[in-house]
């Protein structure tokens, strides 16, 4: 075997979803090993924010972002798990701190605001995720 | 290609044969295979002296599981020992946090149990089944064992190291509570 490109793209977990919902639609009774990790991903995908998640917003999101100066690798941990809070921001973005620190013009900003821009930008281009069925459980 | 797949139409039975090489399976370096993405080209079909098969030259891409350093995933405690924390993420567990890479000031608690003591004086422990959040500081890819002995943990192809030393990083619980005084405490950090 010759690996002609050991990488020819990432994929976010939405698009990774997508693939196996018309992968799930096909019964490969030979390849029975590998409906389990197929079964298992998309399981795991099922709980994160990219289940309800639709191409459009994903794209609108990117669009959105330009201002920002992120890294793709900022956009694509923000794309998979949606951060709703300061912290989550933090943990997700490199340098958080330093990239909010100018902002779209390039000129120095209050950091802290520009997060909550951002954030209040997440929320409204991005689904929110449905509830847990635990928590909805605990608050009943 | 195997003799008894010739009869079905052949991009099937070769993404078939694909698969059944590939999936679940770790290569070294490139992560672990969840799926055939596509199959981009097909040549061949010659029948090699001594063989009942045929071979194909086949072009595909699969769909990797890799995730990139400084990426960020969300599993479960599985486990935990002297070394640090063991995470799973459902369809794939060789995931470790090592106690040098978690928040400053945790600590092995007295039952085993990883521990973070806060400013506060509250300790807040890392249990088995809690959801965590970390980043993937490495992945290694050790080589295949030609010893083992018996006590010897299964061998993993693929591991994955992470971090939880961060803000935002560690129990999803522990910042979630915290949402709303999440923003104080972002500014208090950074008057520090």
């Amino acid at each position: 075997m010759k690996i002609q490109k050991a990488n020819a793209g990432i994929l976010t977990n939405f698009e990774v979803l997508d693939f196996l919902r018309t992968r799930g639609a096909k019964v490969d009774p030979m390849g029975c090993l590998g409906l389990l990790l197929h079964q298992s991903v998309y399981e795991y995908l099922l709980k994160t924010p990219a289940c309800n998640q639709t191409r459009e917003s994903i794209y609108e999101f990117v669009k959105r972002s330009e201002g920002f100066m992120l890294a793709e690798a900022d956009k694509l941990n923000v794309i998979n798990w949606r951060p709703s809070s300061a912290a989550d921001a933090y943990a997700m973005i490199e340098e958080c701190g330093k990239r909010f620190s100018r902002d779209y013009r390039g000129e120095a900003c209050d950091e802290d605001k520009r997060v909550q821009e951002f954030l209040d930008m997440v929320k409204e281009v991005l689904p929110p995720p449905p509830p847990k069925a635990e928590a909805e459980a605990m608050q009943e | 290609m195997p003799p008894h797949l010739l009869s079905r139409p052949l991009p099937d039975a070769i993404k078939t044969e694909v698969e059944r090489l590939f999936l679940d399976k770790v290569i070294s370096n490139l992560g672990l295979c969840v799926s055939v993405y596509d199959i981009r080209s097909i040549e061949g079909g010659s029948i090699h002296p001594g063989e009942g098969c045929s071979t194909y030259k086949v072009s595909f891409r699969l769909l990797m599981f890799k995730p990139f350093n400084g990426e960020v995933l969300v599993g479960r405690i599985i486990g935990y020992d002297d070394k640090g924390l063991q995470v799973s993420l459902d369809f794939f567990s060789d995931i470790s946090i090592p106690g040098h890479l978690m928040q400053f000031g945790t600590v092995r608690g007295p039952d085993g149990r990883w521990m973070l003591k806060t400013e506060d004086g509250d300790e807040l422990y890392l249990d088995l089944d809690d959801e965590i959040r970390f980043l993937v500081s490495s992945t290694k890819y050790p080589p295949i064992p030609i010893d083992q002995k018996e006590d010897d943990p299964p061998f993993a192809p693929m591991q994955i190291v992470g971090s939880i030393k961060g803000d935002g990083l560690g129990l999803l619980a522990w910042w979630a509570a915290d949402e709303e005084e999440g923003e104080e405490a972002a500014e208090q950090e950074q008057e520090q």
